[in-house]
């Protein structure tokens, strides 16, 4: 490169030079494809559940059979061939898996996290945690094919009145799925908390028992909090180990009553994966109510994430 | 520390361990639970799928002895002498699982899904213009941009469409120049297969082992060792039909399942003096291997009744549990890895690379932040009536086929390629970019020379984790239309196919059965669960790998 030339390279301005235009305009191109993800979601979700109720279906422009809001939300028979939709049939039964696998997953997620953060030995937790990412790697379809094959089976000689298909099993199998959501992001809340307010637990006298749930606990409660809901939301969106396990009877269960977990029903993702894979033609009432069911679930988990990362942000001790 | 005494001065902090005790072990038998619950259900599954108490006592026995006692031994005596010997003699072990799963997959990839033809004419056709723009910017460095993109844009046009091309077919020209692609498609002379496979995927792996072994020992001994690589695969192909093996296959074996492992045991032996003992393991199990299926065969003892099976592995769904096989699923769970790969990957480092090096800390990065978190919260049966709305309603997809499948999987698995490639770029120190910067980079060069380079490995473990759950999604499948059952193997992305966790289900629900739940779905388990496994454990192989080197 001769002399008079390198001042004009050093001194030139670079960006908005082709290289650094295109390279830029693709990477913001593809951090924008996130937000195009979402507004797809919304509006297509939007759209397609507006054309199933009676007061929105005129607005979209839509003739035919709709179905009433009210029925829809209050309703507790799901039949899609007599007509009937009450969401609340599938909803108990999304609601008892929740109630059910959380009863499972939050204490054994939260004492995994205590463990791996304050008890387990590095050399431990450097075992421990490859296995739970890899209880989180199996496919939902196998805990679904368990749950229906080794645990069911196993629950009938406890219980005999046990159907085939069963909330129960279906509780456990989502339960263990979602302890190492729960362990995870609990023990990184866990790790963040200062070691030196654990020092200030022990030297006021404190035992390891009392540090791990008087201090470093209370201190972790945002995280631990928004875990929990993080699990939950995972858990209402659950699909094939339920599907699997809970079998394909629509019906409305009191989800406070625990002789109800004995009993199949199907929870809103089952209902959804039945009705697609089933032979509805496109454009019909009962494909309509598909995503009038896909919506509900979209809005519920999207509140539940929203509230977690609020709880995670607002109620963070700040040190 | 208050915890290692009973008591300090009589009647002053009386301390009790008993119910400290109690609650660390409660806090153990909590992390346990799910792990050993899992292990039972594993094993429950293996022995339904593998049956091996089926098997002779004698074979049992043989096996015991040729294989399992003397691994231990070796295992037992590296972890007394070298804990990174055994580490690296435990890779060894299971790279030659890894590469055995693999040979599998690309072996059948050439045999029924892709022609190695097709294939060869498409390596060429994209390698030969990479070369020559290569070649032209070498020659001549300060090329400006635009001369550099127009000869790029023209190489590979002539490469992949010829002269005139479909730029002359709307203008009526007749073509004057075949394009590489077919010149190579329609030459009245085409490379054997094997040598194809040799060439294409053989001189990759020569090439990496050539440098993996040979250390800083020199160009000589890099060539030699590929050289030698290669010979190794030519010989397999030669040798391959006399032992009833085409050479095509043979040279898949040879060049994926065989050359990986060996390559990494001698690139050990020859590079890491303390880790050589470790070598002995991978040479002990194979050994032991091929010694107990000699000695079962010599003395008649009949192995277990596997459902696992060869049959089972390349024969189609049938409405018999005994003769229902897996092949087309295998098929189209490895197209759709690849769609899904080349969707997701350069989409979603993008992404990441963006928000962490380029964006400004304004409202439109926040919402970004904000969304992807979103997004991973998304349950992925919705993201399947994304799909099914989108592509197939509004953009006229017919319902699934695999593109419609990998691009629905990449929307799914997008934001946790995003926040894992997020996670690995942040991880370079920023002396690097400063000293980048320093030296008169540009931000582009920064990120491409210095930036992602550093992050590399750490992106690679999140995108192979991620693609191993999209790997075993069933929901969005079923969602876009997937058939439950496919009896031939898919052979292009335009086609409709079925996947692994797709045939399971739809052989524990349609097919419902004693026949079914005992036999087949228990293989289709074990081979999902093995290959997401493998998966798995690559990715933890590789975080720890460079997690440590930081």
């Amino acid at each position: 490169m001769s002399g008079d030339d390198i001042e004009e390279t050093l001194t030139r301005r670079t960006q908005n030079a082709p290289p650094e235009l295109l390279s830029r305009t693709f990477f913001f191109a593809c951090a924008a494809l996130s937000i195009a993800t979402t507004i797809g979601l919304v509006v297509l979700l939007t759209g397609e559940a507006a054309k199933f109720f009676t007061f929105s279906a005129p607005l979209v422009g839509v003739e035919g059979e709709t179905a009433s809001v009210v029925a829809f939300l209050t309703g507790t028979t799901w039949n899609v061939t007599s007509g009937e939709f009450g969401v609340l049939a599938l909803v108990s039964s999304t609601l008892m898996v929740m109630i059910g696998s959380s009863l499972i997953a939050l204490p054994l997620g939260l004492g995994t996290a205590i463990y791996l953060s304050e008890y387990a030995s590095p050399r431990l937790r450097a075992i421990l945690k490859p296995g739970l990412e890899i209880l989180a790697g199996i496919p939902t379809v196998v805990y679904g094919f368990f749950a229906i094959i080794y645990i069911t089976p196993a629950l009938q000689s406890i219980i005999p009145d046990l159907g085939t298909f069963n909330l129960l099993a279906a509780c456990i199998v989502v339960g263990i799925m979602i302890i190492p959501m729960v362990a995870s992001i609990s023990e990184d809340a866990m790790s963040a908390v200062p070691e030196e307010l654990r020092q200030a637990g022990y030297g006021m006298g404190a035992t390891k028992l009392e540090v791990s749930t008087g201090v470093v606990v209370p201190a972790a409660l945002s995280g631990i909090f928004s875990s929990f809901i993080l699990a939950l939301s995972r858990a209402i969106g659950e699909t094939m180990a339920v599907t699997i396990a809970a079998g394909s009877q629509a019906k409305f269960l009191n989800p406070f009553n625990p002789g109800s977990y004995t009993e199949g029903a199907q929870p809103m993702t089952a209902a959804m994966v039945e009705l697609v894979g089933g032979d509805i033609t496109g454009g019909g009432l009962a494909y309509r109510s598909v995503f009038a069911i896909g919506f509900a679930l979209f809005v519920i988990t999207l509140v539940m994430n929203i509230v977690s990362d609020l709880v995670a942000q607002r109620y963070r001790e700040e040190y | 520390m208050a915890t290692r005494t009973d008591s300090t001065f009589d009647g002053f902090g009386r301390v009790s361990r008993t119910a400290g005790t109690i609650f660390r072990y409660l806090l153990l038998a909590a992390t346990l639970f799910g792990l050993v619950v899992m292990t039972i259900l594993l094993v429950y599954v293996a022995n339904d799928a593998f049956q091996p108490l089926t098997a002779d006592t004698g074979w049992h026995a043989t096996f015991l002895a040729t294989l399992l006692v003397p691994t231990l031994a070796v295992a037992a005596y590296l972890y007394r002498e070298s804990a990174a010997a055994l580490r690296s003699g435990a890779y060894t072990v299971g790279l030659i699982v890894v590469s055995a799963l693999f040979s599998g997959g690309v072996g059948m990839l050439f045999v029924d899904i892709v022609a190695p033809v097709e294939w060869f004419a498409v390596v060429v056709a994209l390698v030969a213009p990479t070369a020559a723009v290569l070649a032209v910017v070498s020659r001549d460095h300060r090329l400006s941009f635009t001369a550099q993109f127009a000869t790029a844009v023209v190489a590979f046009y002539v490469s992949l469409f010829g002269v005139p091309g479909p730029l002359g077919t709307v203008a009526g020209l007749p073509a004057v120049v075949p394009s590489v692609l077919d010149g190579i498609l329609y030459a009245p002379y085409a490379l054997d297969s094997w040598l194809i496979v040799t060439l294409t995927v053989g001189g990759p792996v020569a090439f990496l082992g050539g440098r993996f072994v040979a250390g800083d020992r020199g160009e000589r001994v890099r060539n030699l060792v590929a050289g030698g690589v290669l010979a190794g695969v030519v010989v397999a192909a030669f040798l391959g039909p006399t032992v009833g093996v085409e050479p095509m296959p043979a040279a898949v074996v040879a060049a994926v399942g065989i050359a990986p492992p060996v390559v990494y045991a001698a690139g050990v032996a020859a590079n890491r003096e303390q880790e050589r003992p470790g070598v002995l393991l991978p040479v002990v199990a194979v050994a032991g291997t091929a010694a107990g299926v000699v000695l079962t065969d010599a003395f008649g003892f009949a192995g277990p009744n596997s459902w696992v099976t060869w049959a089972f592995l390349t024969n189609p769904h049938s409405r018999f549990a005994e003769q229902a096989g897996f092949y087309p699923a295998i098929g189209g769970s490895i197209l759709l890895m690849v769609a899904v790969a080349v969707l997701a990957f350069p989409v979603g480092v993008g992404a990441a690379v963006y928000l962490e090096e380029y964006a400004p800390n304004n409202r439109f990065k926040r919402l970004v932040d904000v969304n992807i978190s979103n997004l991973a919260g998304v349950p992925s049966v919705v993201y399947g009536l994304l799909g099914l709305g989108i592509f197939v309603t509004y953009l006229g997809q017919a319902p699934g086929t695999i593109l419609v499948g990998g691009a629905t999987l990449g929307l799914l698995i997008l934001p946790i390629v995003i926040i894992s490639a997020r996670e690995a770029i942040r991880s370079v120190p920023d002396d690097l970019r400063d000293a980048s910067y320093g030296m008169g980079a540009t931000r582009w060069q920064t990120v491409k020379n210095v930036v992602l380079p550093r992050s590399f490995s750490g992106i690679l473990t999140g995108t192979i984790l991620a693609l191993g759950r999209a790997i075993g999604e069933t929901a969005p499948l079923i969602m876009i239309g997937a058939p439950n059952v496919k009896f031939a193997i898919p052979t292009g992305f335009g086609e409709a196919a079925s996947a692994m966790p797709l045939q399971v289900y739809a052989w524990s629900s349609l097919y419902a059965g004693e026949e079914f739940y005992q036999k087949v779905v228990p293989a289709g388990v074990v081979v999902l669960v093995a290959v997401l496994l493998a998966m798995n454990s690559i990715a933890i192989v590789l975080r720890n790998k460079y997690q440590s080197q930081d």
